[in-house]
């Protein structure tokens, strides 16, 4: 039953650091959270599914494809709406909410019942020591595991990975220098888009999809995002995978009825005792 | 302010009174029950003022807030057989308390930090409210609320519970206007303007804030409880996430510290699901892209529209 539960709970933790990362980027860059991310996950998950219902493609192409997709959607809205909301976290907050609400209704509108997504990843069963898994579980661990391995190459190796930290530290330094902010605050809506978006291609075939499979999901991501440190990104991973298991634990030991607890009790208590987060580091004003 | 401006205020106000009060004799039975959410509905919005506008603290639980001043009188009443009036201030109390215990150490964290803060509150309180089915029911719902009545008179009809609601929102109103023109309404806009400043000058900076907190739960739980007495059912997702940002919108949308605005963005924004009506499916897609292009273009509030006018027209006469 341990076992179960424990890669159970990793597999979700992956989902919520996948997602929680969105939010990490974004926080990282501009001090702001895109409450939208969670719909971005959605969406995601409904774009593999209209991709994957019309061509055979593979796993990876398909990821590759989503991926492409959401930062290219992540780029624009950037450029048509966040952008316009930059004046102070209120508003953005705010806006980020009109339009998650406004992603979400537009699926509803096309799908207003949840449907079952084609299983990409095949359907065998693994069976370690005494748990037994679908091989999708197996899928979302190492698409993870990959995902984090080239954004961290990405960050730390590339010429464009380099000027987005370096507008993450200091903005109006890094303009002096040469980097271009505004496109950097633009690759990094197009990237948070993109990892949540693969998120929810990865999570599509354990479960079925709904227009309203992010509201939880993208708030859970945050709760993660904020445990392990809004502003780090091996925090964010920490979080999610933390959260995903003690979650998984608590229900099937506790009381499955108050899972979802979980995550919004440690998102509290955290805040409360060390609101930078576990690896988070710049501290927060708090006179 | 001279004594006829006062005095053009006090004729504004008792002709808006008299106007809200002569009004359900003419409006059909329909608009009156509207009229009676954007009513319920200032409560919370003008509660989350005291801590959003004038302390500058962005809180997204306090749909949560309200639900629990609902649930309070919907159990003491329907479960522990109290009358209605009975329990009005044990809502505001229980409200009161349960915001402050959660809440309380939150309230000093700055700017996106509450927030977040705010949204764990807001879940938390709304899965205890699905789930505890001892209690509250679950995810059935509170059933046949009583109304709230005296003696044989029972307020069953919005027009009869309109005069009630009205009443409930210009006592709310007025006091709103007193705790803000109060030393503790000083002390808030000093501190949201600049806390250390404020702190230097002898503002006891955190008790403050949770006596804001305390405050807009106050005016939540009452609002709560207006809200079960009036719908006379109660169910969790009317508590949820959407709840509490449409409050907060609500108390955005007016324009920065101003109650009246709030009010008249409440008016707005609660009507908007009766004009959006033509959408239909794709209403809620309308109702989205009012927030997003909302904060887009007047991220100040709708009414900065109107003050900006009004401010040039008198700008010549100083």
């Amino acid at each position: 039953m341990f076992d179960q539960l424990l890669i159970g709970g990793l597999a979700t933790g992956c989902i919520y650091a996948v997602v929680g990362l969105g939010f990490t980027l974004v926080y990282r860059t501009l001090r702001m959270v895109n409450f939208a991310q969670g719909q971005v996950f959605m969406v995601g998950a409904f774009l593999g599914l209209s991709i994957a219902q019309r061509v055979h493609l593979p796993v990876l192409p398909l990821l590759f494809v989503v991926g492409a997709v959401a930062f290219a959607l992540g780029m624009v809205l950037e450029r048509l709406v966040f952008r316009r909301l930059y004046h102070n976290h209120e508003v953005f907050v705010v806006g980020s909410i009109g339009l998650g609400i406004v992603l979400t209704n537009a699926v509803r509108v096309f799908f207003p019942e949840p449907v079952p997504f084609p299983k990409v990843f095949g359907s065998h069963v693994v069976q370690i020591g005494t748990a037994r898994f679908q091989e999708a579980y197996f899928w979302v661990v190492v698409s993870t595991l990959v995902l984090v391995v080239l954004l961290h190459a990405m960050f730390a190796y590339t010429r464009g990975g380099r000027a987005l930290r370096a507008v993450a530290a200091d903005a109006e330094i890094a303009g002096t220098v040469g980097v271009n902010v505004n496109r950097a605050i633009a690759l990094t809506f197009g990237l948070s888009f993109a990892v949540a978006a693969i998120a929810g291609v990865l999570i599509g075939p354990l479960y079925f999809v709904s227009f309203d499979m992010g509201d939880m999901v993208g708030l859970k991501a945050f709760s993660a995002a904020v445990f392990g440190g809004i502003n780090s990104i091996p925090g964010t991973i920490l979080g999610g995978l933390v959260i995903g298991v003690l979650e998984n634990l608590a229900g099937g030991y506790i009381s499955s009825a108050y899972k979802d607890l979980v995550a919004f009790v440690i998102l509290l208590i955290m805040l409360i005792w060390r609101p930078t987060g576990l690896l988070g580091r710049d501290t927060p004003v708090k006179v | 302010m001279t004594t006829s401006e006062v005095l053009r205020r006090w004729w504004v106000g008792a002709a808006v009174l008299a106007a809200l009060l002569a009004f359900p004799a003419f409006a059909p039975r329909y608009i009156v029950h509207i009229a009676n959410f954007i009513l319920i509905y200032t409560l919370p919005v003008i509660g989350l003022g005291f801590l959003t506008g004038f302390t500058g603290r962005v809180s997204l639980a306090q749909g949560a807030l309200f639900g629990v001043g609902a649930y309070t009188t919907a159990l003491l009443t329907t479960k522990f057989g109290w009358t209605p009036i009975a329990t009005f201030f044990p809502s505001v109390l229980m409200t009161v308390v349960l915001a402050v215990a959660l809440g309380g150490a939150a309230v000093r964290l700055a700017g996106l930090y509450f927030v977040m803060a705010t949204i764990g509150i807001q879940q938390i309180v709304w899965i205890v409210l699905m789930n505890w089915i001892d209690l509250t029911n679950g995810p059935q719902g509170v059933r046949s609320i009583p109304a709230i009545g005296l003696g044989d008179y029972r307020l069953e009809t919005p027009q009869k519970f309109y005069f009630l609601t009205l009443a409930v929102a210009v006592i709310s109103y007025i006091l709103a206007k007193r705790v803000i023109g109060s030393r503790l309404g000083l002390y808030l806009r000093a501190l949201s303007d600049d806390q250390l400043a404020a702190s230097s000058v002898a503002v006891e900076v955190g008790r403050a804030k949770v006596t804001a907190l305390a405050l807009s739960a106050a005016w939540a739980g009452a609002g709560g409880f207006l809200y079960a007495h009036y719908v006379r059912y109660v169910h969790p997702d009317m508590f949820g996430l959407e709840a509490s940002v449409l409050y907060l919108v609500m108390s955005m949308f007016g324009g920065y510290r101003s109650i009246a605005g709030m009010v008249l963005a409440t008016g707005l924004l609660e009507s908007a699901t009766e004009y959006l009506r033509p959408f239909g499916e794709f209403r809620m897609i309308a109702y989205g892209m009012i927030l997003l292009l909302g904060m887009m273009f007047f991220p100040k509030g709708i009414l900065t529209i109107v003050r900006r006018r009004t401010s040039a027209r008198t700008a010549g006469k100083t």
